[in-house]
């Protein structure tokens, strides 16, 4: 039944729908972890707790005070930049001064002690229970057999943006080309004078500030509890190794093909065997293309 | 902008010092060059003179002035800029923009728009390929866009750790030709390099090191006839 | 530096073989005796859960801490020797007491498998790679409640009496003595290895793969042999952990992310690469997160920031203390 289902050209198109839809919260998910680990090296295991905390933000500012919903987007996007820069400077250029030559397992580790510090002190002072704000916009978008709400338009036509935004900025600003170098390589862009350890806390900065963005924006999706983000950081650790570690437009590529797939197969498989699927899909990756499905290292990996 | 390095102990850690009490100088405009055997400091020499390592003694000065404790940032305003070893270009950076990096400390863009044509006429080659990623261009392509980079700032004084290391002996050419023509345009440079012959015959003056001290030094004709007789030391 | 000369200079006895001789006999004697001494229940749990969780960390501690090899899935590998277990009695009645044996063989295989698919990987990859190892097995698990009862929790049977001892779960201490017997096994084979030319050749892994391999050294085998022996001890303690704790279910509590993260915790606030620093920050984090159970959420907190706390500024762990002890 179910494969003949998926021939019905109206299905197929609204299934691609949905799969566009959710690869847009992945995208938006992944695009800070991933630029944090293309441009630092260093895997942030705690991102899902920035997305928690970027909805807590988002939760006071829209549902709380009654502010309009871009205001909270943007309140948790400017509070986990603050965060991210604090959390930089205080804990990961410590540590990078002190691990030396492996810092980045140890630096892993650390994003682990933060992951439990930052989800234990939600739980204390926010309970468990789960703060959403409904429907950020109403209304439904018809054409044809595409069923969409305008809120889920809403999130991909936000993911695009960012998308560009971060593209734009990565490319052309005088930063962005700042940071390119950093991580191409550190030692270079330190005798031309850029100080690569404030490239490394606006850079930690700005992904935290992409995750608290996600973490807003997604609210209703994701209302803030405090272990909502143990699901976007696994589907963004996924996205990033599927795109190519370190490869933004590769993992904002992935975080689409990955939504799609994923809404195809729940036509077959119940939501459990989905996560299995997406691990083994990245654990077939990581064996046969270790750099990912778009990576070559020739290729810009902004 | 004379470069005078007085007395120098320095190292990665307090307890071996890399430098015991290294006395040199670079004349303004000249082109000063050091040889030594692996491990004899030389390296460690520039990364002293341009602040990664700090003196634990000594004096370094440029034009007089004090430059111990200054960043790059400082360093570069004050018009020294520093080649470090090995491959130093953004590969998967334009051209231009691996230029405009060289001038990131630059305050305005005009500024820095000026210094791009500057260079762009002193190195037509690198114009006509400005939009390729610097990753694909050949090895001696690569250097020259390296030293190109050092003078978008209009320094006066250059230190160039090992320029010819890696490349091809008619690319090494290539690169102490362009280093000879920096030499002409009264550049001060300091040069460590491994191809002893090569880089003392562009010098003016010359530092044999061993064990972090200096223990010949003489102008180019003084140790030509001395070279092989100091390389012999070092076996 | 003055406190190591103080140290030194005032306790030349403190720091004696003699010495040490007595401080091991007497911490054996309080680990053998304590227990049945006092004899309360509550008292024997948390023995029972510091040497259990002291093991696991010391097994974690073989990859990470010698071989620099991060098993990020490590409650995945638990949960196969636990399951193998559990369902070799469950649905073949096959005796608990071959499934540590079972358990730890199938774990054993798996880790195999795992280390095959990780060998061109290095650092993080190595720790992405078996995350998602770890996950697909607990997914797998939850999603095949015919077999496993997924999420439903699968009831295990206490071990069987054997030579006339009773293991009915009544008795606890005798759980508690099963595990220190798996633990000296378990200890005594770790220790053996990392003082073999294997433990060499682990850390030369650890330090620096391409010069290892320059000087010869087949970093692909010990790679191998590492995750393949550390994954053997592992599903043996999760067929005890099975057995002891009487109901499985693949939680991310009890066989996912945040069970790893617990031993992660353990091994690096112990100290890495020295085993029996993880026995130690066992009981002391056990011990502490038991007397401290009415703050809650908030020993989780302090859990993370001592983690945090040892990354940062006490990297060797607990065994930096080892020279004022020792």
């Amino acid at each position: 039944m179910e494969l003949s289902l998926l021939l019905d050209p109206g299905i197929l198109a609204q299934v691609l729908a949905q799969g566009l839809v959710r690869g847009s919260m992945y995208a938006l998910m992944a695009a800070g972890l991933s630029l944090i680990f293309g441009i630092m090296g260093v895997k942030n295991f705690s991102h899902g707790e920035l997305f928690m905390i970027g909805a807590y933000v988002m939760f006071f500012v829209t549902g709380v005070m009654g502010l309009p919903w871009p205001m909270g987007v943007a309140a948790a996007a400017v509070v986990l930049f603050g965060f991210g820069v604090l959390i930089e400077r205080t804990l990961i250029a410590t540590l990078r001064k002190r691990a030396g030559r492996d810092w980045l397992l140890d630096a892993f580790v650390l994003t682990i002690g933060m992951l439990v510090v930052m989800q234990n002190l939600a739980l204390i002072l926010f309970g468990t229970e789960r703060r959403g704000v409904g429907g950020l916009v109403d209304g439904t978008f018809v054409y044809g057999p595409i069923i969409i709400t305008y809120e889920r338009m809403m999130i991909v036509a936000v993911a695009v943006a960012v998308g560009l935004a971060l593209w734009s900025f990565i490319r052309y600003s005088d930063l962005g080309k700042a940071i390119r170098a950093t991580s191409q390589d550190p030692g270079a862009a330190q005798t031309l004078g850029i100080d690569i350890q404030r490239i490394y806390t606006y850079t930690f900065g700005i992904g935290a500030a992409l995750a608290g963005l996600s973490g807003g924006l997604l609210i209703s999706l994701f209302p803030a509890h405090p272990t909502v983000g143990f699901y976007p950081v696994i589907k963004s650790i996924a996205c990033v190794i599927l795109g190519g570690l370190g490869n933004i437009s590769g993992a904002i590529i992935a975080a689409m093909l990955l939504g799609v797939v994923e809404a195809y197969s729940s036509f077959f498989m119940s939501g459990g065997w989905q996560n299995v699927m997406t691990a083994v899909l990245v654990i077939v990756i990581l064996i046969v293309r270790p750099s990912g499905l778009f990576s070559s290292s020739k290729v810009e990996r902004a | 902008m004379s470069l005078e390095v007085s007395d120098v102990v320095a190292g990665y850690t307090r307890e071996v010092p890399i430098l015991n009490g290294l006395d040199l100088t670079a004349e303004d405009g000249r082109v000063t060059v050091i040889i030594g055997p692996n491990g004899a400091g030389k390296s460690t020499l520039l990364k002293t003179i341009y602040g990664y390592l700090k003196p634990e003694r000594g004096t370094i000065k440029h034009d007089g002035q004090s430059i111990v404790g200054y960043s790059p940032k400082d360093m570069l305003r004050k018009g020294i800029a520093y080649l470090i070893q090995g491959h130093s270009i953004f590969p998967r950076m334009t051209v231009e923009e691996n230029l405009e990096l060289g001038g990131w400390i630059m305050g305005s863009d005009s500024e820095r728009r000026e210094a791009l044509e500057r260079i762009y006429e002193r190195y037509p080659r690198l114009k006509e390929k400005r939009r390729l990623s610097a990753g694909i261009l050949s090895g001696g392509e690569q250097r020259i866009l390296e030293i190109a980079r050092l003078t978008m700032t209009g320094p006066r004084t250059l230190l160039l750790d090992e320029p010819s290391v890696g490349l091809m002996p008619k690319l090494v050419n290539e690169v102490y030709e362009e280093i000879s023509r920096l030499k002409d345009e009264k550049y001060t440079i300091l040069i460590v390099d491994q191809n002893v012959k090569k880089s003392i015959s562009i010098a003016d003056y010359v530092y044999a090191l061993a064990l972090g001290e200096n223990r010949h030094e003489g102008t180019k004709e003084e140790f030509a006839e001395r070279l092989d007789e100091i390389v012999k030391e070092w076996i | 530096m003055t406190n190591e000369t103080v140290m030194t200079a005032g306790s030349g006895v403190w720091h004696s073989h003699g010495a040490r001789i007595l401080k091991i006999v007497v911490l054996l004697a309080l680990l053998v005796f304590a227990p049945t001494l006092i004899d309360n229940d509550y008292l024997t749990r948390i023995f029972i859960s510091a040497v259990m969780m002291g093991l696991m960390a010391a097994i974690f501690d073989l990859m990470i801490g010698y071989a620099g090899l991060i098993n990020f899935g490590y409650a995945g590998f638990l949960a196969i020797g636990a399951y193998t277990s559990a369902l070799g009695s469950f649905h073949y009645s096959i005796s608990p007491w071959l499934g540590l044996l079972t358990g730890g063989l199938m774990t054993a295989f798996i880790g195999f498998l795992a280390g095959v698919i990780t060998l061109r990987l290095r650092g993080l990859y190595i720790a992405l790679m078996t995350f998602f190892v770890g996950e697909a097995i607990r997914f797998t698990i939850s999603n095949t409640p015919d077999f496993t009862r997924g999420m439903l929790g699968l009831s295990v049977p206490p071990y069987p009496d054997i030579l006339g001892i009773d293991f009915s779960r009544g008795d606890l201490l005798n759980y508690y003595y099963l595990v220190l017997v798996l633990g000296a096994i378990i200890m005594g084979s770790l220790w053996w290895l990392v003082k073999s030319r294997f433990g060499l050749a682990f850390e030369a892994l650890r330090e620096d793969q391409l010069a290892s391999q320059s000087m010869g050294l087949n970093t692909t085998k010990y790679k191998l042999y590492n995750f393949t022996i550390a994954s053997f001890f592992a599903g043996v303690m999760g067929a005890y952990y099975a057995h002891y704790i009487s109901i499985l279910s693949p939680t991310p509590e009890e066989f996912g992310v945040y069970r790893t993260v617990e031993i992660l915790t353990i091994t690096y606030v112990g100290g890495r690469g020295t085993l029996w620093g993880s026995i130690f920050a066992a009981f002391l984090l056990i011990g502490f997160q038991e007397y401290f159970r009415g703050l809650g959420p908030w020993r989780l907190v302090i859990f993370g920031a001592l983690l945090i706390f040892v990354m940062l500024f006490a990297r060797k762990g607990l065994a930096g203390l080892k020279k004022y002890f020792w």
